[in-house]
């Protein structure tokens, strides 16, 4: 075994100049752990299933990386998937892929943790395991083969590659990668070292699913009759909830990326969860309820961050930064205390309203790339029914206060195929549009001011008062796009939409199944990675889910009876099915539901026990 | 006079460093990357530029192709105050990817020209063989001007192939501002290869 390390080492000295970008593949970042790998008694390799320039940028990760490596009893290193040709010469030369810091194959860890991020990135995860050389089916991996963990928020419907891992965690990681740590380290001391042991013991952890301990049946008309647990397993697995946040104030010492990467600097996890209630946004479920840290313990990782890492950027992430309770308090300190280390503070999301355009301006955000708000809809009755508690008047206002603030470029994102939404809703698209540009009673034209229309085709999520209903059929996206093109066309106004196939294929594996799982493995055997656009091929997943008898369509654009048993109805996010069909009868009637975080309590189920909303405390 | 006083404030810095093992695949940008996020962790006293994205005001010897090792390169910071260096050179050093070290930061006096007017030539070894048993040659480069080489090109007249590959290793020795000086590292005898007329010529120290 021990020739292997040297093999891969030598194969890069060999081969590094040949590739682009070999930054990649050195693994000799600031703030690596580099843990021995022979003396760590639990062994994590850490993958992003994408490119490193993305897998560097993810802040989960990092998390879990800090929390595993300060373990005394385990290790964590990491690899995400390389580009092309580099997966070529590794093929060529019989290279598994391995671990970046300690050169060895990710086969021979006791642990492979893969984050499921999107649906897209679903072939990208076979493909870790096609260069990993790990078997594909939890089932067929021995004792000597890894665990295979998944996480993120594809966990929560992981269907279509349930198969392929050995077990998921279901929300929070910051505890979980711990527990799951001392139950390996006390089976790897066992003499059996029984894996089917080893599992039952892990899916009684909080948080911890095991595909293979869940049997679905199936009804004639192909729906789901039910999920059956085996071996004792818990039904419904509960989402692990990190109570507070506070306790884990991670990343401390981030890895700083040696190459150029999506997100180069430190980001500063204010918050987790949000209430804001949009009814399409499977984020808005599956993380709640709202945690927010305290300020003073915010303002003590962000110095960490950028003593150790000499970041120039601290990003405050969150699903929505502005609404952190003491945003003001904490922005204003953070940047003066950055100002004279010259370390910018910026605010990726903004809500769409004139405090979050101040607060931008205050942070000085870098104007070149200009500001984006998201309405989502243009008509208002659509709003209302997705519950964007925003109206024309809040866009004027912050489009306005943006314009006098000196911002000249704008970005607005809109969604096509909202349940309800009609060829009228469209078209006020554009007429949104220009009445933004020509002004509007009192206010003033934006003479000078240049949008780009972003449209994406709505893609129903499991979790979402939406999980029920259609996704809009490609004829019909076609159609609409059509009709955008046509009202789009304007002075200052540039209009870009999301590849439509693409959205179907997410489509497809978002409300996925297991019998799902044949067909993903086809396309990506047929060389689909999706996420690398040159690398998409529609008709592949087309011919991949016939080949296996099923029909897209029957995935994509089925409206689900309330009583159909979903396939992730045996993973709980907290929120009920109950809370998320009152939900959808809601939008169907264009209520909308206050934020529990500003108003009474909507009993969602987030709230339980322990879990609950937790604000960030007042200052000193 | 008070106003000359804060304008004597500032000085340059060079910061010479050595870029080797697992480094040495890193891109001109990407070093130059590092080496700034070193800068701002090194408790300088650095002078920043204006604008939006203020970045520390350094220069950089000229670009080296990916795969080759250095054991001088050097840049060249603008600091605002007096400046412990010996501090400053241990922290950089805490805060590189493994391969990057900075070996000695000294204060420029003001008569010594900018880092981007002396950086005129570069001395590398060439060496055959995988661990350095094989033949040693020496090479200079002029870096700038009419008769700026390309280390490829000369490495493809010596009959070597791509920069990498097995068989041979670079190291760039050091930056001088004269052929003589480079010369005089290279033992006193080198090959010179002129990038306008594209020939390697036989150089010895006491020609110049």
């Amino acid at each position: 075994m021990k020739g292997k390390g040297e093999n891969i080492e030598n194969f890069l000295y060999g081969n590094l100049h040949k590739v682009t970008t070999p930054g990649r593949y050195l693994g000799v970042e600031v703030n690596s752990f580099h843990k021995p790998f022979y003396s760590s008694h639990v062994r994590w390799a850490l993958i992003y299933p994408d490119l490193y320039e993305l897998g560097m940028s993810h802040l989960g990760l990092a998390v879990l990386y800090e929390i595993i490596n300060e373990r005394e009893d385990s290790m964590a290193d990491r690899a995400y998937l390389p580009w092309t040709d580099m997966q070529d010469l590794m093929r060529d030369k019989g290279i598994p892929l391995f671990g970046l810091e300690t050169r060895r194959p990710l086969r021979e860890f006791d642990l492979v943790g893969i984050t499921l991020q999107h649906e897209l990135n679903y072939a990208n995860v076979l493909r870790v395991f096609a260069l990993s050389g790990i078997p594909l089916r939890s089932e067929e991996r021995g004792a000597e083969d890894p665990l295979v963990v998944g996480g993120g928020p594809g966990a929560f419907n992981p269907e279509p590659l349930a198969d392929a891992f050995d077990l998921l965690v279901l929300g929070d990681g910051e505890e979980a990668v711990g527990d799951i740590t001392e139950v390996v380290r006390e089976w790897k001391k066992s003499p059996s070292r029984d894996r089917k042991g080893l599992l039952r013991e892990l899916c009684r952890l909080p948080g911890i699913y095991v595909p293979s301990f869940y049997r679905p049946h199936y009804r004639e008309d192909g729906t789901l009759a039910e999920v059956e647990p085996l071996e004792g397993a818990p039904l419904p697995v509960r989402k692990r909830v990190l109570v507070d946040l506070n306790s884990y104030p991670y990343p401390r010492r981030p890895l700083v990326p040696l190459v150029e990467s999506v997100h180069d600097r430190a980001s500063l996890e204010i918050f987790r969860g949000c209430t804001r209630g949009c009814r399409f946004c499977q984020a808005g479920y599956i993380y709640r309820p709202v945690r927010e840290r305290d300020e003073e313990i915010l303002l003590r990782m962000a110095r960490e961050m950028i003593d150790s890492t000499g970041f120039e950027e601290i990003s405050l992430t969150s699903l929505n930064s502005p609404d952190y309770t003491r945003i003001d308090s904490l922005a204003g300190r953070l940047a003066d205390e950055m100002e004279p280390l010259k370390v910018t503070v910026s605010l990726p999301s903004l809500r769409t309203d004139t405090f979050s355009v101040k607060l931008a301006g205050k942070l000085r955000r870098v104007r070149r790339a200009g500001l984006t708000f998201a309405p989502e809809a243009a008509s208002e009755s659509l709003r209302r029914s997705i519950n964007k508690g925003v109206d024309e008047e809040d866009l004027y206002r912050a489009l306005h206060a943006a314009y006098s603030e000196g911002w000249r470029k704008v970005k607005l994102y809109f969604m096509i195929g909202l349940p309800g939404e009609r060829e009228e809703d469209v078209e006020e698209i554009g007429m949104m549009l220009r009445r933004i540009l020509k002004g509007k009673g009192s206010r003033e034209p934006l003479v000078g001011m240049h949008f780009t229309v972003s449209i994406s085709t709505f893609v129903p999520k499991p979790h979402t008062p939406f999980q029920w209903v259609s996704q809009l059929s490609l004829p019909e996206v076609a159609r609409r796009h059509f009709i955008l093109r046509e009202t789009l066309r304007m002075k200052g106004v540039t209009f870009r939409w999301h590849d439509r196939e693409m959205s179907y294929v997410e489509g497809l594996l978002a409300r996925g199944d297991r019998r799902l799982f044949p067909a993903v493995v086809r396309a990506a055997r047929r060389g689909c990675l999706d996420n690398w656009t040159e690398q998409f091929s529609f008709s592949r997943w087309e011919e991949s889910v016939r080949e296996e008898g099923l029909d897209m369509a029957w995935y994509v654009e089925r409206e689900r009876d309330r009583d159909e048993v979903l396939p992730w109805d045996h993973l709980d996010c907290g929120v009920g099915k109950d809370f998320l069909w009152s939900e959808f009868e809601k939008a169907l009637r264009g209520e909308i539901t206050p934020d529990c975080r500003f108003d009474a309590c909507a009993g969602c189920g987030a709230c339980q026990g322990e879990v609950r909303l937790r604000l960030a405390a007042d200052g000193v | 006079m008070p106003r000359m006083e804060s304008k004597d404030q500032t000085s340059r810095l060079l910061v010479k460093f050595s870029k080797e093992g697992d480094a040495s695949f890193l891109s001109h940008r990407e070093t130059m990357r590092a080496l700034e996020r070193a800068l701002r962790r090194s408790g300088l006293p650095l002078c920043f530029s204006e604008g939006f994205n203020p970045r520390p005001k350094v220069s950089f010897s000229p670009a080296l192709p990916l795969g080759v090792k250095a054991l001088a390169e050097y840049l060249e910071v603008k600091v605002a105050g007096p400046a412990d260096v010996e501090l400053a050179r241990e922290r950089m050093n805490q805060a590189l990817p493994r391969g990057l070290e900075v070996r000695e930061i000294r204060l420029m006096p003001m008569h010594i020209p900018k880092l981007s007017r002396w950086a005129r030539y570069g001395l590398y070894r060439v060496e055959r063989g995988e661990f350095g048993e094989g033949e040693v040659i020496h090479l200079v480069l002029s870096l700038a001007g009419e008769e700026q080489g390309r280390l490829r090109e000369a490495l493809e007249i010596l009959g070597f192939g791509e920069i990498g590959s097995y068989g041979f290793s670079v190291t760039r020795v050091g930056i001088y501002p004269s052929l003589y000086e480079a010369v005089e590292d290279a033992g006193g005898r080198a090959l010179y290869y002129d990038g306008k007329a594209r020939v390697l010529r036989e150089l010895e120290g006491d020609e110049l």
